[in-house]
């Protein structure tokens, strides 16, 4: 078995595969990736995965979810049906003093270039007529959209294999060394060497960062999301809080908790989720919910993607993130320049490591 | 006797040959195939393709049976209208709004 890449990618994630499907139609040297699992058994695998740019704030982050959006009608085009949607993304609010706060968020993004409109009642019930009739207005964005999953990274590891990236799944990194110049990765099955070497591993970066002594930053939040049964297409956008998938069921859940590494579903927040649900489409009512899943997502201290080299380290890579499947073929595009060209076309100065020193 | 087009999911119609398609990717537990498949996520729940499916990774892979886990249950273990789950709570801790994530500073977004 062949134990020396050139580039190795510890985590088989959303943002792992992205970084290792670019790579791989650049970069013909070997490239390996490393999964503790098999890809898509962790946060990757437990989400809505809205591709989501509107309301994140401030305004240079919106526009760096923006350019990634903007990729994946091409990433679709060259990896296959990931089922990517854009339907555009209404954010719903319930009492007319939000206005002003959606209006603020309006005006900051005009002078980046996205379109956000603030649309009145009769506007969102116009949009999606499903919607609570109370509602008192929304936020609207058409650069939203929705990906499945589960297609997605499938397809990009599909295209890396072709493109003759190895896999190693199962196999979970226990220890790294810096050695002569290269990096020695201890696994479950086997002992590694190369010469790039790039943590992706999510929720688990900060213990990755830890075999090097390098603190990453990144802690855990938990997700719960209600999956109702395949329903006949009826919501047009992707609400936030709530989307219908290509084969009709509606995923449901915007909740966030600090349960470390639990993945369990609890009865309270089910119930708050299921609220939320009739809140804003009372119709879902009478739907029946088919199961309950939570996902632990990865969230940097700040907030922020943490990305790009470390310091100190020669040829050492961080890819850390929250909003993984929506920024996953920009970080793909972005690593691969920095692995090969030396620098990025997009500056990522802003979340490089060192702000947290 | 089950052979390549035999459906093992007839919740979400998966076949013998898609789940051996996907064991040969390097699936190697229900969940894995399920993520990749579909199958078991349909209305039943695995209820009926849990052993099958267990059956040919054991073929295909060789494990011994008793080292493939089982699915992860999910609530609510059989469908149940959403309005059965609903309290009359009008608060949410858990369950955020994106809007209320927009932080503004000095009446201007940050």
């Amino acid at each position: 078995m062949e134990t020396s890449y050139e580039t190795i990618v510890i985590g088989g994630g959303v943002v792992g595969n992205g970084i290792a499907y670019h790579l791989s139609e650049r970069y013909k040297e070997g490239v390996l990736v490393l999964d503790k699992k098999y890809p898509m058994s962790g946060t990757s695998g437990s989400t809505q995965a809205w591709v989501w740019v509107h309301n994140k704030t401030p305004s240079w982050y919106a526009e760096f979810n923006m350019y990634s959006a903007e990729l994946y009608p091409y990433l679709s085009k060259k990896i296959g049906d990931v089922e990517y949607k854009r339907t555009g993304g209404l954010s719903p609010f319930f009492n007319e003093s939000d206005r002003e706060k959606a209006k603020q968020l309006a005006e900051s993004y005009r002078k980046i270039g996205i379109k956000i409109k603030v649309l009145s009642r009769d506007e969102v019930l116009k949009k999606e007529p499903s919607i609570n009739p109370e509602v008192a207005g929304a936020t609207y964005s058409s650069i939203d959209g929705n990906v499945n999953p589960f297609r997605l990274i499938d397809m990009y590891m599909r295209a890396a294999k072709k493109n003759s990236v190895h896999y190693s799944t199962y196999n979970k990194v226990t220890a790294i060394q810096k050695y002569e110049g290269k990096y020695i990765v201890v696994s479950d099955m086997e002992t590694y060497v190369c010469k790039n070497l790039i943590l992706a591993g999510g929720t688990w970066t900060r213990e990755l960062g830890g075999m090097l002594g390098i603190n990453i930053p990144v802690n855990q939040l938990r997700g719960q999301i209600l999956v109702s049964e395949p329903l006949k297409p009826f919501l047009n956008y992707t609400i936030s809080g709530l989307r219908q998938a290509n084969n009709g069921e509606v995923l449901m859940g915007y909740s966030m908790e600090k349960a470390g590494f639990n993945r369990a579903t609890t009865l309270d927040v089910i119930q708050e989720t299921a609220n939320m649900a009739v809140h804003y489409v009372p119709s879902l009512r009478k739907a029946k919910v088919v199961r309950a899943f939570s996902g632990i997502r990865a969230m940097p201290e700040d907030g922020f993607p943490i990305l790009g080299k470390i310091p100190g380290f020669e040829n050492l890579f961080v890819a850390a993130t929250h909003s993984g499947v929506t920024l996953s073929p920009l970080i793909g595009t972005l690593m691969t320049e920095l692995l090969v060209d030396g620098e990025t076309s997009i500056p990522i100065d802003r979340y490089s490591i060192s702000r947290f020193n | 006797m089950l052979d390549k087009t035999t459906i093992i999911c007839r919740c979400e119609e998966i076949s013998y040959e898609e789940i051996e398609e996907v064991i040969d990717q390097g699936a190697r537990t229900f969940d894995d195939v399920k993520r990749l498949t579909r199958c078991g996520m349909g209305p039943c729940q695995a209820k009926i393709c849990t052993n099958l499916v267990a059956n040919i990774i054991h073929e295909q892979t060789g494990r011994p049976l008793h080292k493939i886990p089982l699915p992860r249950m999910r609530m609510p273990l059989s469908p149940i209208k959403l309005e059965t789950l609903t309290t009359d709570s009008t608060s949410f801790s858990a369950v955020k709004s994106v809007l209320d994530e927009v932080e503004l500073e000095d009446g201007k977004v940050r």
